[in-house]
């Protein structure tokens, strides 16, 4: 199933530099999000969009994750030309990534 | 009695709005209110209105916010912000202004100067390292350097009685941190007690970010009512973190809104890296203690970087951005006809443009064409260049606003141009940065 339908998450922009924390509506579903939202199932979503490194934290106090994404945003807020120079929308394709383990986790909506 | 603290948040940006703030402050929650104005680009967006006005450069709601909190102010209460921008001078002759005006006496108002770090970059040609340059590679361009500081200065002006403190770019989260400190008397050098201090701060500096905002997602997410966000505060005592809002507002302070604000614009939450502290959120928890009352804890912190983040401002030329509309069967092959014939129109002046992208609203513009979708209704192309000169800007609008001469149908084009100045972080020895802070009596 789509992240979205048991994780939620939040973009923030510094310089050129994007993070994304992820979090589990279920804290039943940490362990499954920590295991499967791995750095390369979102460097494969975000493909062209991030030009640099992606490192992935753990924020094991709030069952979270950060994944920070080097140039990311075509420059950063003031010198990118895209659309969206802050990446607040990235948020949104990050939870259109596919988690294939639908036995274990409980979705937020039954 | 043992010691506490309660503390409001009252802006998050330069344009943010005052009007809830203004009830927050007015409720009698809270003794002070913190007010972030700044962000990367604002900060050299402020820098190039003083080049061209020595009076100028500093946060545009001054007026309006000595109207609203003159109550707050005569109340005691104490205001805390990065109003200066970059003209703390001209901040606190509008504050003193804005005081008179509305009749409110006896306020001592504290002002730090010195964050203005231009000539130190000039001098040590400092590295950028996103720009693969030093400062003087660029000197012409280079149009403005501010360091990040800390919560230090804010101290010392309570300790001199300051009711409303005003700096230039002083980090966010400092401004929270600073009255904190102060109230609770923690040591500037209590890593621990920083880290702590800088938690709560970090959970106030982005203001309804914290209570509901950019956080609804229908179905997964639902508040019941966000048309009317409150304003975060914060209770800090020895023994515990609670944060709320203003009782009747909407949005929510829950696990979710909490946890979202708590991993915001930061990278290592281990390693949370502040002109105060580095301070650790790893091991943060939050527990709802009641309707939109929210303990946290957990936080811990280890000394603070040697090095000030410097933003420096560079000039780019001039931005523009044209758009135009196309609807119905054959709009995307229209807008993709309109984007060649344009790139076509463009070649003689491709000297002058450093970088040009055209996207397509509805389509690829957000996210590269990483989300394929099917045929939309309609689709908006969007040129955006970044040129050396004006002349080239022109020219870059004036074949954007020339598609209403085809392909057919195009419709609503509009256009915006701007000088584009960029910012690009580079770092400093905090020995280097010489703050002067001034307590003006009103």
């Amino acid at each position: 199933m789509k992240l979205r339908e048991f994780a939620y998450s939040r973009s923030g922009d510094k310089g050129d530099i994007v993070n994304l924390c992820v979090f589990v509506y279920d804290d039943a579903n940490w362990e499954v999000l920590r295991r499967e939202l791995t750095v390369e199932k979102v460097r494969d979503k975000f493909g062209s969009l991030v030009k640099g490194e992606i490192t992935r934290y753990e924020l094991p106090g709030t069952k979270g994750l950060n994944f920070v994404m080097t140039e990311a945003l075509g420059g950063g807020v003031s010198m990118s030309l895209r659309t969206d120079p802050h990446g607040k929308s990235y948020q949104s394709l990050l939870l259109e990534i596919d988690i294939d383990a639908d036995e274990e986790i409980k979705p937020r909506l039954g | 009695m043992s010691r506490s603290i309660s503390i409001g948040s009252g802006s998050a940006y330069s344009t943010d709005r005052l009007d809830w703030a203004q009830e927050l402050a007015d409720s009698g929650l809270v003794q002070y209110m913190g007010f972030d104005c700044l962000a990367e680009r604002t900060m050299a967006l402020a820098q190039v209105r003083r080049l061209d006005d020595e009076t100028a450069g500093h946060d545009q709601r001054i007026p309006e916010l000595m109207r609203r909190f003159a109550g707050f102010l005569r109340r005691g209460g104490k205001m805390v912000g990065n109003f200066g921008a970059a003209n703390p001078a001209a901040a606190a002759d509008d504050v003193l202004r804005g005081l008179k005006l509305n009749g409110v006496t006896g306020v001592r108002v504290g002002v730090i100067h010195g964050d203005d770090v231009l000539d130190h970059v000039l001098d040590q040609d400092l590295e950028l390292p996103e720009m693969g340059v030093t400062a003087q590679a660029i000197a012409a361009q280079v149009v403005s350097a501010n360091a990040y500081i800390g919560a230090d200065p804010i101290v010392e002006l309570l300790e001199e009685g300051a009711q409303f403190i005003l700096g230039g770019r002083v980090a966010d989260p400092s401004l929270y941190v600073g009255p904190i400190a102060y109230e609770m008397g923690w040591a500037l050098d209590d890593w621990e007690k920083m880290g702590t201090a800088t938690l709560v701060a970090h959970l106030l500096e982005c203001g309804t970010h914290a209570t509901g905002g950019n956080y609804v997602d229908p179905p997964y997410r639902v508040l019941d009512d966000i048309v009317h966000l409150g304003f975060p505060l914060a209770h800090v005592s020895e023994d515990e973190l609670v944060i709320t809002k203003l009782e009747g507002t909407g949005g929510a302070v829950d696990i979710g809104t909490m946890k979202t604000q708590l991993a915001y614009e930061i990278h290592d939450p281990a390693a949370y890296l502040t002109p105060d502290s580095t301070a650790d959120f790893s091991q943060v928890w939050v527990e709802e203690v009641g309707p939109n009352r929210v303990r946290v804890g957990g936080a811990s912190g280890r000394p603070r970087p040697d090095s000030l983040k410097v933003l420096v401002g560079v000039d780019q030329g001039w931005k523009v951005v044209t758009e135009i509309s196309y609807g119905g069967a054959g709009c995307v092959e229209r807008a993709q006809l309109a984007a060649e014939v344009v790139a076509k129109r463009l070649e003689p002046y491709q000297l002058g443009i450093d970088e040009i992208r055209y996207d397509f609203h509805g389509m690829s513009a957000l996210f590269d064409g990483q989300l394929p979708g099917g045929d939309p209704a309609e689709v908006r192309l969007r040129i955006a260049a970044r040129c050396d000169d004006r002349e080239t800007a022109d020219a870059v609008a004036f074949e954007g606003q020339f598609l209403w001469m085809g392909p057919a149908g195009g419709g609503g084009v509009t256009t915006q141009m701007a000088p584009a100045i960029g910012v690009t972080p580079a770092l400093l020895p905090r020995e280097d940065v010489k703050l002067i802070t001034e307590v003006i009596e009103a």
